[in-house]
């Protein structure tokens, strides 16, 4: 192994890397970032924005970051004067023809060239009166605006839908100062994943029409999460604004999702901001529900579920292991039933850049965690047998008419919901609960990556986790999700040994399903 | 501990009430005579201009706000965010937009006066020159709502602006 690596001095760092890393990314190892526009790492180098020069030494000139790989006993400069002047004059060729339109433009405040102008552009302009090239806003597609003016032409947009969609719809039209970025004439850029584009561009050049004007970076806050579109658990971000979910954005995980996500994921997050929400614990009182406290709530609940008789479980796939977890323990000692709602699509939608990376047939986040802790995923007789159960309890699910019709046969029925639903009519007791940009949690993906969500927005109401609800119930002792993973992760041995701070930001594989299903 | 205390020594004999009032009376005939100082306030009224002399407000006075409109009566403001942002009293609430060209906009753009602290930052970090805080100070109304001063209204001030500090030419000259 030692054989492989060489060794690289940046800016006085000795760094131990691979052979064949290319020195920005052994620059990065060494804790120097180089400003760069088109060297993205999930994307192949074309070295064309000519931003990563930097002196290397005992070569003739500056040499691109993103395309020279190291060599052992290489001496590298990142920020000599040679290489600052490099980049200042780059700065001042984009400029030339760049707007200066930061106050209305999407991407101010997470703009790369406005920050690495701001580090080390000239002050002033040397082009006074020069008259800036012009060009409209273009349409590309369901959700990308092309602001032709801001680009700057690093072609990532381009490279990643020839080499990562495969679709190759983007190319770069004119040339020297004329160029821009074009789409195939009567192609639209429709690729299920196409919205990576606008993570992608480093300006403001393509736009989410979803996000236009919606905020401004500064206004966010971030929140890491996982995707709940579909069984793949993508990483990404939650940006929030004044307690509003504005955006989803991918969050970079190498062993899941690289640095993308598809477009059914990043617009699904409208449902995180419903309004119409239960808001308060309900009891049935005759034949309306009354609001009423938790501990009169629970009570009743308690009740109910201390009582003989076969209990039905219906649960949605996109509760969390915990949910999941604890909600099954609290009906432990009485004949049990429990199944998932996973609801599937006709197809699958793949990145062909990326492997194993697909938006699944099956679009419920925690498919494979519910089967794990022995939840079925045959909802149909599932539901049959609920009609005749002593007691159900149902977790967020949305039912038909026909199986709320089914599921009021009960003899009780307790429902943890989020939003007014069918199933309401029937339930003797309704607990407001949280959504998943509202608690923490954890969902384990396809294959078998268990990852964690963090809280993003406050729940409106008096809503709880339902983990937390469960945990009440049976007077089990646990106070925060890290506590509620650890007594549901004990019983599983899959996820046996695990803790929340294992876990970190991008997860663990359960114990056996390391080799399975995942990539290197 | 005893309080320290100074008796003053008053005359208790020859005390007249006469050279009293003649005294006072002489103060007023003197103060007559001589030109008036006080400002008959509201018919008279202080403006921005020098020619007022004593009673000029200063053209770095900052008071209720003003929004600039553009040759075709359109709010100057692009709705870019530095204003909320930098208000240290919370007072501006704005909701961006786009119009029928395409532009970016305030689709509501208010201003708190009751809240504004009236520092100015607001004028200092625009970039476009559309807010600013004008050279004003008879803001009074019947009702407090009517404080809050929306896009309409801002853009119907007529009064001038405030030049604010200029810190390379601190006294203004």
């Amino acid at each position: 192994m030692s054989s492989d690596l060489v060794s690289v001095t940046i800016d006085g760092v000795v760094v131990q890397v691979p052979k064949g890393t290319p020195i920005i990314e052994a620059a990065k190892q060494a804790g120097v970032l180089v400003p760069h526009y088109c060297y993205h790492p999930s994307l192949p180098s074309p070295a064309v924005c000519r931003m990563c020069l930097v002196e290397v030494e005992k070569a003739p000139k500056l040499m691109p970051a993103c395309v020279t790989t190291v060599a052992d006993g290489q001496v590298v400069h990142t920020d000599s004067e040679q290489a600052r002047k490099a980049r200042t004059g780059v700065l001042e060729f984009l400029l030339i023809n760049h707007p200066l339109d930061c106050p209305i433009c999407d991407q101010a405040g997470e703009c790369e060239l406005q920050n690495y102008v701001f580090q080390e552009g000239r002050e002033g302009t040397r082009y006074g009166d020069y008259a800036k090239r012009y060009n409209p806003v273009e349409d590309f597609g369901p959700d990308v605006l092309y602001v032709a003016n801001r680009c700057i032409l690093c072609t990532r947009c381009v490279r990643f839908m020839d080499d990562v969609a495969g679709t190759p719809v983007l190319n770069v039209s004119e040339r020297g100062d004329r160029a821009y970025i074009g789409i195939d004439q009567d192609q639209l850029l429709d690729h299920p994943w196409a919205g990576n584009v606008v993570d992608l561009c480093p300006v403001g050049s393509l736009v989410s029409k979803d996000f236009l004007h919606k905020a401004r970076a500064w206004d966010l806050d971030k929140t890491a999460s996982i995707c709940t579109g579909c069984s793949q658990g993508c990483n990404i971000m939650i940006d929030t604004r004044d307690n509003t979910v504005v955006r989803l954005r991918p969050r970079p995980n190498m062993e899941v999702n690289r640095h993308f996500m598809c477009d059914h994921g990043r617009m699904n997050y409208r449902w995180m901001n419903r309004g119409d929400r239960i808001e308060a614990p309900l009891v049935r009182s005759g034949d309306r529900h009354v609001a009423t406290d938790w501990d009169q709530a629970l009570d009743l609940v308690r009740g109910l579920v201390g009582q003989a008789g076969p209990a039905v479980i219906l649960a949605s796939g996109g509760a969390s292991l915990e949910s999941l977890g604890m909600l099954k323990g609290m009906l432990a000692g009485r004949p049990l039933t429990a199944a998932v709602q996973v609801p599937l699509a006709d197809a699958e939608a793949p990145l062909a850049g990326v492997p194993n990376l697909a938006l699944r047939k099956e679009r419920a986040a925690n498919g494979e965690g519910a089967r794990l802790l022995g939840y079925s995923m045959e909802w149909d007789p599932a539901v049959k047998v609920a009609g005749k159960a002593a007691l159900v309890v149902l977790l967020d699910v949305a039912l038909t008419d026909a199986e709320a019709a089914v599921v009021a046969g009960a003899g009780a029925v307790v429902v943890l919901g989020t939003i007014e639903s069918q199933a309401l009519a029937a339930a003797r007791v309704v607990l407001p609960v949280t959504n998943t940009a509202e608690e923490q949690g954890t969902f384990v993906n396809r294959d078998g990556r268990v990852q964690r969500y963090e809280q993003a927005r406050s729940a409106p109401g008096m809503g709880r986790p339902a983990w937390w609800i469960a945990a009440e119930v049976q007077g089990a002792a646990a106070a925060t999700p890290a506590e509620a993973f650890a007594q549901v992760a004990a019983a599983v041995t899959g996820l046996a040994g695990m803790t929340y701070a294992d876990l970190g930001v991008t997860g663990r594989m359960l114990r056996g399903a390391s080799a399975a299903g995942s990539r290197v | 501990m005893a309080i320290g205390v100074k008796v003053l020594k008053r005359p208790d004999r020859n005390v007249s009430y006469v050279r009293a009032t003649l005294k006072g009376l002489a103060i007023t005939f003197r103060k007559m005579l001589e030109p008036k100082v006080t400002m008959q306030y509201p018919e008279e009224k202080s403006a921005p201009e020098p020619e007022r002399g004593a009673w000029a407000i200063s053209p770095r006075w900052r008071g209720t706000h003003r929004m600039l409109t553009d040759e075709q009566g359109r709010s100057k403001c692009v709705a870019c965010g530095l204003c909320p942002q930098i208000c240290p009293a919370n007072c501006i609430k704005l909701v961006p937009g786009e119009d029928e060209h395409g532009n970016r906009y305030p689709l509501i753009y208010e201003i708190d006066e009751f809240r504004c602290v009236f520092c100015g930052y607001c004028q200092e970090v625009c970039p476009e020159e559309a807010i600013h805080v004008g050279v004003h100070y008879e803001n009074a109304e019947y009702s407090r709502d009517r404080f809050v001063y929306d896009l309409e209204r801002l853009s119907a001030q007529t009064h001038p602006v405030s030049t604010l500090w200029d810190p390379s030419d601190p006294k203004g000259e």
